[in-house]
């Protein structure tokens, strides 16, 4: 397993094996507050992202969901409405302290019956061929070690005709935009994540990780080498974020 | 553990059926030998966290598997 491979963790280049750990050291840390910081540092904004992530979806009563790297559900608690008795939705996420705290939420909000709940990594799904309708990751994709692998694992466990949809940090299309974006990220979120989280690093590793996640055209392009088909994008909030959609043929 | 999340769970490693242990409260792999823990009802299905098998063990329980069909 181990080897001289290196990869990012933010700016910092560190071993494959290491990745994966502190990463999971991040979301260990960020768990508790990770809905409020997520509010106050895009102005409520993801809200609205993930909205669009849901409508773009187009799952359906009976559905089977897998919400990757879901974290704090956000995204299962709509999709759980949507499909109904009859269908389900998997909140997978590699990290214990986040699944604990999506399930409890949703649980006390009275959401149960219809989602399951998987500890998992994404680049190697525990799930059989062509299982799923849609499966969304929104804001995963840039902590994954091996993105390549990860996005084959996806197209594996989908059902042919079954998109997958990447909610991701992308590259600001407008550079008055970047400019303040950049200002904002990295002189105004390490600050937040100290004030409110008590975590400077973690928000520090945020903002750099965005910078090093692969662009839109580049993504696209990783999506259609794992086999899916008819994939696009469409920016959102100057480029800010991007959602990227694909079919499994 | 619900019955249509365990027909839908595979070992992450060989893509192989598992055998749900409802005592131990684990989900076997027999061809890699790994007990995936469940905690709280929850499948933890990562190779790092997962029971390595002894021989013995293995072999026991791919027999107990296959009279179980």
């Amino acid at each position: 397993m181990s080897d001289n491979k290196t990869t990012h963790f933010g700016y910092e280049t560190v071993s494959v094996d290491e990745k994966a750990g502190k990463v999971a050291d991040v979301f260990h840390s960020v768990a508790a507050k990770y809905d409020v910081m997520n509010d106050l540092m895009s102005f409520g904004v993801h809200r609205l992202w993930k909205r669009i992530t849901i409508d773009m979806s187009g799952a359906r009563p009976g559905n089977q969901i897998l919400d990757l790297a879901g974290g704090t559900g956000d995204l299962t608690r709509k999709f759980s409405r949507i499909v109904g008795p009859q269908g389900k939705v998997v909140l997978a996420d590699i990290n214990s302290s986040m699944l604990n705290v999506g399930r409890d939420r949703l649980t006390d909000q009275g959401y149960v019956g219809n989602i399951e709940y998987v500890q998992a990594n994404a680049e190697c799904l525990p799930f059989e061929d062509n299982s799923f309708d849609v499966i969304t990751m929104a804001f995963g994709l840039r902590n994954v070690t091996d993105k390549d692998k990860a996005l084959r694992s996806m197209a594996r466990v989908l059902k042919p005709g079954g998109r997958l949809l990447i909610l991701e940090f992308s590259k600001p299309t407008n550079p008055v935009m970047s400019k303040a974006y950049d200002l904002y990220s990295f002189s105004a979120l390490p600050f937040m994540g100290k004030l409110v989280a008590n975590d400077s690093e973690s928000y520090k590793y945020l903002a750099e990780s965005i910078r090093m996640h692969p662009d839109q055209e580049t993504l696209k392009g990783m999506m259609e080498e794992a086999g899916l088909v008819r994939c696009s994008y469409n920016n959102m909030t100057s480029g800010v974020v991007a959602l990227h959609r694909g079919i499994k043929p | 553990m619900d019955k249509k999340l365990l027909s839908m769970l595979v070992c992450p490693e060989c893509k192989g059926k598992l055998k749900y242990d409802r005592e131990a409260q684990e989900l076997l792999c027999t061809f890699d030998g790994l007990a995936y823990p469940i905690q709280d009802g929850v499948p933890v299905m990562l190779e790092g966290e997962a029971r390595k098998m002894s021989e013995e063990e293995k072999l026991e329980k791919a027999k107990a598997v296959k009279s179980a069909e």
